[in-house]
């Protein structure tokens, strides 16, 4: 067993673990973060999509001791106070789900993109995306997505009180 | 008409949950003091057990099971068609495995990882036996026999040359049919074995009950047949098995059946006593279901002036290594054939062969994506001999509104109320430009645009004016709170579609109600009366029955209420939805301050001591009427790699009345989509080395297409026709959405590049070949390997 702590959606966790164990299976199994879903374990279909220090991982891949001092955010944190992000409110608008199991990878991957890239293009977005499977093919709803909470988080960014 | 909520974009009802992560599927369910599972599988394709040692995986404190602790007694896992027609060769585990993968024991144990020891615990003595991959080997004699003797209903039947079911067709006179004929053209197809590759792998959570019951959470698209066949299975009587119903991480017909993890995790929960959760990984799941695979020849007759005459159809169907109701299926092929154009005189053998492969079964569209593509590439073909336009042929021959149509086989027959197939194929052609469209095989250069349609259609629901093989109707419960709203409940499962967003819009319709108001409550097979199974694209259609009809009996309890409160003839009342105080009006038109809200109508009810208003219907749909689809796709073939790459998209749907617009829109993109996978990319190849796939269950090896995959520009829309036999004239999508699109593809590639190809899925290294030995070009010279050699 060791100890891992990390910051998980802005709160700070310490937790005995096995070392061998993936991060998807710590979030999972210990601390019943169900949001992150189990795939293919094997980095292919972007279900298990969290973010390690802002950057989009697949935590199926990721070993427990590697996320020790860092940060990780899944869709549970995405949501402050009960308001929705621009994104969770733009994916209900666009109808950018179905079956939903990808959503919450979706939603991390795409986070992660604007806030590296605030107004990204079309090929943008399909590259960022390019990651996460979507097996009932809402693809080109989730891009209209994303163009709209860029277009969202822009008119907020202006906004001047 | 004029509705008020039907038709009107609305968000989703479970979008909330979905974006917030806050969803439960099965595999987000677990229980305190449960176990983990793990079950051993059978590394050859086909072998008996000789031996099995449990000993050492039992003495590590794991509870086991094989062969030898689960009901021995044949079953079949998918309970959609009557017993008559159902055939039964299955075991939870088996003691002679018929693929690699099949399930030869199980374990439980504190944790995962402790199963997974438990299970490299278990000595197995195998003798291996002869395997056979393919069909037509399969049919011959001598072939490795796959089962001896298998049960129709109770029926022991004795199984020769491995054919599992057959079913012949005949009517009219064919021999005179294709005498009548100017052109006969014969073509023989070869469809892939595709996987489902919906993302969440199968789970099956099982709690044993103190009073000998148990509680099942699974992934399934049936909550009700999924307890019938725990019940028939382990001889527990059906009302003590509850199975609750979840969010379903993606189905496409992999969970009609239900699914092998369930009978293993009840077995092994009711030897241990304790809650057991057994959760396939990805490479298991890819080895539990697959499509099935098709060999077709075909012989159909035309004369000079575009009629059709008659038609031979031989269907070859490699099932794998049991059947998940292959029979249906035979009958289903043949629907899909003669329900799509008119044919005097026709001929069908359908036979459903054993091999030594994953089993099969439904796989989004039921056999008519396969049966569509050939059938359409013939129609384009003749047209090209006839000299006539593809579109001009396919009107003066299609099935239409009034006649006869049998989309569900055989024995499920009605007329068709509703057809937009003209509308659709002269307004899509208009959008993608056909008359524009290159001559087939006339471009030269690297890269070559092709467009190329088809046309297809799905039933909505399977069924009919007379009872026949498929079992097919749907349960709704409605009652009225005391706050003005509404709870729905029904065991139908949305797979993702939104299903049943559509069957609130109905509700709310009917009754008045702002869409708010209707509330899709929490359902288990307990709490629920029978639903078949979310499969046919039979949910807006015939749960939407269902739904419609409790309404309407709601609706006619609310008005003998109310016009005992107003003094009014019940049918003089109306019921208007108030969005401002967010309630449904009942009043009394013209009659100012006669007025009472359903809430407040709810809420006397109960003072007075009238009762709950509330309703239960069980619903039989009197059809299973077609709803059509057009696809024109324009792609892009760079004949120096084989690389397709779909340009523009245009799909054109008669779905009857639209109810949820931007979900309707959704189910053509994925359509879309899941076709270009199933034309271009997807097959489950097998080693004979291994015996194995080749892909081995890894979905690296297993490509679909991505977000960098769609289309550069893709147009869907509605042709509005009203379905009388539909909830405010509604039929079904999410197979219709899908089926053309696999030959609008082909017949796309073929106008590219002037080659029909005849197998799927119709990859890069086909393309290629056909181009050089067409072209006599020379291969590339492969420059790797050049270096290597040095």
């Amino acid at each position: 067993m060791i100890e891992v702590t990390f910051i998980l959606n802005g709160r700070l966790v310490k937790i005995q673990t096995e070392p061998n164990i993936t991060l998807l299976d710590l979030l999972r199994e210990e601390l019943r973060i169900t949001s992150v879903k189990r795939g293919c374990e094997t980095g292919e279909c972007g279900a298990c999509t969290v973010l390690l220090d802002d950057k989009p991982v697949n935590s199926c891949l990721i070993l427990a001791p590697m996320i020790d001092g860092r940060r990780i955010l899944t869709v549970e944190g995405l949501t402050k106070d009960r308001e929705l992000h621009p994104l969770q409110e733009s994916f209900i608008e666009e109808f950018a789900l179905q079956c939903g199991y990808c959503t919450p990878g979706m939603l991390l991957t795409s986070k992660a993109l604007l806030d590296l890239n605030p107004s990204p293009t079309i090929e943008e977005i399909k590259e960022a995306l390019s990651g996460n499977l979507c097996r009932c093919g809402a693809y080109q709803q989730i891009i209209n997505a994303i163009l709209r909470a860029s277009e969202k988080l822009r008119r907020r960014l202006n906004y001047k009180p | 008409m004029n509705f008020h909520v039907i038709g009107r974009k609305t968000i989703r009802k479970d979008a909330l949950a979905r974006v917030t992560g806050a969803e439960k599927y099965a595999s987000d369910i677990y229980l305190p003091n449960m176990l983990h599972a793990r079950v051993l599988k059978s590394p050859y394709p086909h072998a008996i057990v000789k031996k099995i040692d449990t000993r050492r995986a039992e003495e590590i404190g794991a509870i086991v099971i094989t062969f030898k602790d689960v009901p021995g007694r044949l079953f079949c896992p998918r309970l959609v068609s009557t017993p008559d027609a159902t055939y039964k060769d299955w075991k939870v585990l088996t003691d002679k495995p018929a693929y690699v993968g099949e399930p030869i024991a199980a374990v439980a144990a504190e944790t995962e990882e402790l199963a997974q020891k438990a299970l490299e615990l278990i000595e197995v003595e195998y003798q291996v036996l002869e395997a056979v991959f393919d069909p037509l080997e399969s049919m011959k004699e001598g072939a490795p026999k796959i089962h001896e003797k298998i049960l129709l209903n109770d029926r022991v039947i004795n199984v020769e040359n491995n054919i599992a079911c057959k079913l012949e067709l005949e009517e009219g006179d064919l021999e005179e049919a294709f005498n009548k004929s100017d052109i006969i053209i014969e073509r023989e197809f070869r469809t892939n074995k595709g996987y489902h590759n919906q993302l969440e792998p199968k789970v099956a959570v099982v709690n044993p009950e103190p009073d000998g019951g148990i509680t099942i959470w699974c992934t399934t698209q049936t909550i009700h047949n999924t307890r019938l066949l725990v019940s028939e299975i382990f001889n527990i009587p059906v009302s003590k098995i509850n199975v609750k119903k979840l969010a379903l991480g993606g189905g496409f017909g992999s969970s009609i059946q239900t699914n092998i993890v369930v009978p293993i995790a009840v077995a092994l929960a009711l030897k241990a006593r304790r809650p057991v959760r057994l959760a396939y990984t990805k490479e298991e799941d890819m080895h539990e279901h697959s499509s099935f695979q098709m060999i077709f020849r075909f012989k159909v007759g035309v004369t000079r002036d575009g009629r059709l005459t008659g038609g031979y159809m031989e269907n070859i169907m490699d099932i794998g290594a049991h059947q998940i109701q292959a029979y249906p299926l035979l009958g289903t092929c043949a629907g899909w054939w003669v329900s799509l154009y008119k044919l005097k005189a026709i001929k069908y053998i359908g036979v459903a062969v054993y091999t030594n492969k994953i089993p099969s079964c439904a796989y989004r569209g039921y056999g008519n994506p396969q049966v569509t593509w050939a059938v359409e590439t013939i129609m384009d073909e003749l047209a090209e001999m006839l000299g006539m336009d593809p579109i001009e042929f396919r009107l003066k021959n299609y099935v239409g509104e009034g006649d006869l149509f049998w989309g569900q086989g055989p024995t499920v027959k009605s007329v068709i109320r509703s057809c937009g197939v003209e509308e659709i194929l002269r307004k899509g052609s208009e959008l993608i430009g056909w008359k524009n469209r290159p001559k087939p095989g006339e471009q030269k250069g690297r890269y070559r645009r092709g467009i190329g349609i088809a046309r297809g259609y799905h039933t909505s629901s399977a069924g009919s004016p007379i009872p026949s093989q498929v079992i097919d109707y749907s349960g709704a419960i409605l009652k009225v709170n005391e706050d003005g709203t509404v709870d729905y409940i029904t065991a139908l499962i949305d797979q993702g579609g939104g299903t049943l967003d559509a069957h609130a819009k109905i509700i709310a319709e009917e009754l008045g109600l702002p869409l708010k108001n209707v509330n899709i409550v929490s359902a288990d097979s307990q709490t629920t009366i029978y639903d078949v199974c979310t499969h046919a694209s039979r949910g807006v259609y015939a749960g939407g029955g269902a739904a419609l009809n409790v309404a309407r009996q709601v609706k006619k309890k609310i008005l003998e209420l109310a016009s005992n409160v107003l003094n009014a003839y019940p049918h003089t009342l109306k019921i208007r939805p108030d969005e401002e105080r967010g309630q449904a009006v009942i009043y009394v038109e013209g009659v100012p301050g006669k007025e009472i809200t359903l809430g407040e109508l709810a809420t006397l009810a109960r003072i007075k001591n009238w009762g709950t208003i509330a309703a239960v219907e069980s619903f039989r749909p009197p059809a299973c009427p077609p709803h059509f689809t057009g696809y024109f796709v324009e792609v892009v073939v760079d004949t120096e790699t084989g690389i397709v790459k779909p340009l523009r998209v245009v799909i054109g749907a008669d779905i009857g009345t639209v109810i949820n617009p931007e979900l309707a829109e959704g189910q053509l993109h994925g359509g879309f989509m899941m076709g270009w996978s199933r034309a271009i990319l997807e097959d489950l190849r097998y080693s004979k080395d291994t015996g194995d796939i080749e892909c081995k269950g890894f979905i690296i090896d297993y490509k679909m297409p991505t977000s960098k995959d769609i289309p550069e520009e893709i147009t869907t829309f509605f042709v509005e026709t009203y379905e009388p036999t539909g909830p405010f004239g509604a039929k079904g999508l999410g197979e219709g959405a899908q089926n053309p699109a696999i030959a609008a593809i082909a017949n796309a590639i073929y106008n590219a590049t002037g080659i029909r190809f005849y197998e799927l899925p119709i990859t890069p290294e086909k393309i290629l070949e056909k181009i050089r030995e067409k072209e006599k070009r020379e291969p590339m010279k492969v420059v790797a390997e050049k270096l290597i050699d040095e």
